[in-house]
């Protein structure tokens, strides 16, 4: 692959006894959309809170856009900059406004003055639906808006790569689609993304390449179509199995 | 890098953040300068505070060096050879003995009324010079102290109330029987206590002694002749059935071995004024028929115009006012101090470093687990004689609030950021947010608004703390008012005025609180 945004060798992480990734190699190409999918402990959290160091690997090499970032000498701050998150609980500032949630770190780093940042701050609402929640509190949007917001939060700081954990498990069923649909939008502008999910819809429309982890390992991986219509692993068959039979 | 710390100081300073707020926002400021560059910082806030101990400790009253000055331990309750005067005047035949001598011999008297427990282990750890308190010599007593020449003989004798049916040792059989700590009285009456199958209870102050006889909860007490007999005769309303007994002298003492100088002017002077006729006039003064005629007059004359709360309040107003401005001093001082303190280890806690959290938590447990009473008796009397330096006991006092509300402070400084969802520090840390900056931006602001209740809580509890730092003989309004009770016995009136204005501080106090709390949430 050229371009490499995420190179994973051998990466393993324990929790005590536990472990949770043993030896896992993972990569992703610039534009690439990969979709994780497996079932609920099989690692695929952490392997994604492992790219941004959120989780410091108990060994294994980590490299983002050339930054090996499980070298503890590398500036993680620096390297997160690059690397934006959403996660499954959306984590609003709730001590802000849905616009200073936006403000904060592009500000705050100086990347741009506070005038530039209310700018872009309304502009990425207006993208996700929501320019006219600048002012509200999080504590009074639904769950939908929240993550929407959080969104727009990540990409307040111009990132090259965008990290997604489980974003719809939280939401209402209706409020999945206002989600997925901004997730496909930054997709089609071409963002690299790293996807948790288990909205099998949004993997086959959207990802380039879908991963099946199970147990801390790869098992399979592929196209969609690979490994949504020809399964060659034992376990990915049983779990898409029970997914699509729900 | 210090220009750079007192440009975020001073940035902070003109905005209208409190002053707690403000403290955690400093400490946060620095932790972006870098975490190493942080250890330097907290080293200059200790030397800081370490340079507020100093300035205080040295803030004593100097005195010109040609007279030396003696730092002297007495008791409050102990008429009539030390007691306060309706002026809050230190009293008595002790009192104007040492006074007298003093003058005789050229050498400043510094009085340090603190009760007659607390003089005697200040001697021990040498925090004062001498203790002249009508104190016995007994054998037990000269195996850690040096005494003068006696200077008044005394015997122990028994009190009983007035309407009551005892009428010697014989009748106390399954009775009760109060004493006051430490006293030849209460060794006389352990001593004998078996034979005459009663129990004894203690007391710190004679005054609680003798209520607790007069209002029956003890049948009798015993205590020295010369302090019963003034009492009896001034009105005390108890009567004396037995005659002294287990006679013995009063001494001034001194620490075994050390402040030989001052023993020999005390041994000096008593002698001079026993041979000028001093002497005799002082004790005359205090005894004699006039003297306690006299006494009585005034108690009586006291019964018919002040023995309502206003007249008691009058007549006190003095005393009762230094106590108050006393509470408020400790109390001001120690809740800046601890929550300064508390904010630092508290924050501590939450560093990503083990050995901060291990430490935080370390000085949590140690300093909260100790009673109050026992770290203020520690670093008062138990510091100095390991160091063999004096702790003035108004810094002793704020060092044991400092460290015991510091404590509590820097639990619940702890617990209110724990009590952030720690997704909130996620996503400020997945954004490139340092970490110092990640706690000041998002944690703190929502960590602050959980620990306010406690604050407010912590002040309330360190104003009412500050009352058992009267066991080292702070004079604030708790020992203000033993001192008042001391000489009028007017115990449950007192206490309810000095509980009244507790409550008014403490309202006041609430209010301000309640106030700030206010500004900050809005």
């Amino acid at each position: 692959m050229k371009n490499l945004k995420v190179d994973v060798t051998d990466l393993k992480k324990n929790f005590g006894d536990n472990h949770v990734l043993k030896g896992i190699d993972f990569k992703v190409a610039q534009n690439e959309v990969v979709v994780l999918i497996g079932p609920s402990g099989s690692g695929k959290s952490t392997l994604l809170r492992c790219l941004n160091r959120l989780e410091d690997p108990t060994s294994g090499k980590v490299i983002i856009d050339g930054n090996d970032i499980s070298d503890s000498k590398t500036n993680i701050d620096h390297a997160r900059e690059n690397i934006g998150m959403v996660f499954q609980h959306f984590n609003l500032f709730n001590n802000l406004t849905v616009g200073q949630n936006v403000e904060l770190a592009p500000v705050e780093l100086g990347k741009m003055s506070k005038e530039e940042a209310v700018k872009m701050a309304k502009e990425l609402l207006d993208t996700v639906g929501l320019d006219d929640k600048y002012e509200a509190m999080p504590q009074s949007l639904s769950g939908g808006q929240k993550q929407r917001v959080a969104i727009a939060r990540a990409l307040a700081m111009n990132p090259d790569i965008m990290l997604f954990d489980e974003p719809t498990s939280a939401l209402d069923p209706e409020m999945v689609g206002d989600v997925l649909e901004v997730m496909k939008d930054l997709a089609k502008k071409g963002m690299t993304m790293v996807v948790v999910t288990h909205e099998m819809g949004f993997a086959k429309e959207v990802a380039d390449r879908v991963v099946f982890m199970a147990d801390g390992k790869v098992m399979e991986e592929g196209s969609p179509e690979e490994v949504f219509d020809n399964p060659q692993n034992e376990r990915t068959k049983t779990f898409l199995e029970k997914v699509i039979n729900v | 890098m210090l220009k750079k710390v007192f440009q975020s100081i001073k940035r902070y300073q003109n905005s209208d953040v409190p002053f707690y707020n403000r403290s955690m926002i400093y400490l946060l400021k620095l932790k972006d300068i870098g975490e190493d560059r942080m250890k330097k910082i907290i080293a200059l806030i200790s030397c800081m505070f370490g340079l507020f101990v100093f300035i205080n400790v040295y803030h004593e009253p100097q005195v010109n060096a040609a007279e030396k000055t003696y730092t002297i331990g007495t008791d409050v309750t102990f008429p009539p050879f030390v007691y306060a005067d309706s002026n809050n005047n230190y009293v008595g035949i002790d009192m104007d003995l040492i006074r007298a001598i003093a003058k005789e011999e050229g050498f400043k008297a510094e009085i340090k009324p603190i009760g007659f427990n607390a003089a005697v282990q200040s001697l021990s750890s040498g925090q004062i010079d001498g203790v002249i308190a009508g104190m016995t010599i007994t054998d037990e007593r000269r195996q850690k102290f040096d005494f003068s020449t006696p200077y008044y003989k005394s015997g122990i004798v028994m009190a009983v109330a007035p309407k009551g049916n005892i009428k010697g040792l014989k009748d106390l059989k399954g009775k009760r029987v109060a004493v006051k700590t430490g006293t030849a009285g209460a060794t006389y009456a352990n001593s004998i206590k078996d034979r005459y199958g009663f129990r004894t209870v203690t007391f710190d102050d004679s005054d609680n002694v003798y209520n607790d006889v007069k209002n029956g909860n003890s049948a009798a007490c015993f205590d020295d002749s010369a302090v019963l007999n003034y009492g009896v005769k001034t009105g005390l309303g108890l009567k004396v059935v037995t005659k002294p007994t287990d006679i013995g002298s009063y001494g001034f003492a001194v620490e075994k071995g050390k402040n030989k100088e001052l023993m020999a002017k005390f041994n000096s002077g008593l002698k001079k004024l026993k041979a000028n006729g001093q002497y005799n006039k002082i004790v005359e003064k205090y005894t004699g028929e006039s003297a306690t005629a006299a006494q009585k007059k005034a108690s009586a004359k006291a019964d018919s115009e002040g023995h309502t709360f206003i007249g008691l309040i009058k007549q006190n107003k003095s005393a009762i006012l230094d106590g108050i401005f006393e509470t408020i001093k400790l109390t001001v001082v120690s809740i800046i101090c601890a929550t300064i303190f508390g904010v630092l280890i508290g924050l501590l806690g939450v560093l990503p470093s083990k050995f901060a959290r291990g430490a935080s938590t370390t000085i949590i447990y140690i300093f909260r687990g100790l009673p109050l009473l026992v770290l203020a008796l520690f670093i008062y009397n138990g510091v100095p004689s390991l160091t063999g330096s004096k702790v003035p006991a108004f810094v002793a006092g704020i060092i044991t609030l400092t460290l015991n509300e510091g404590a509590y402070t820097a639990a619940f400084v702890k617990g209110g950021i724990d009590a952030v969802d720690s997704g909130q520090m996620e996503a400020a840390r997945s954004l490139g947010l340092p970490f110092g900056r990640s706690m000041r931006k998002v944690i703190l602001p929502q960590g602050i608004k959980i620990m306010i209740p406690s604050f407010i809580n912590q002040f309330i509890i360190t104003l009412k703390d500050t009352s058992i730092l009267s066991i080292i003989g702070i004079l604030e309004l708790t020992q203000t008012g033993k001192i008042i009770i001391a000489r009028n016995l007017e115990g449950f009136k007192i206490w309810t005025i000095i509980a009244l204005i507790y409550l008014i501080i403490i309202t006041v106090l609430t209010l301000l609180s309640k106030w700030v709390e206010r500004r900050i949430n809005d």
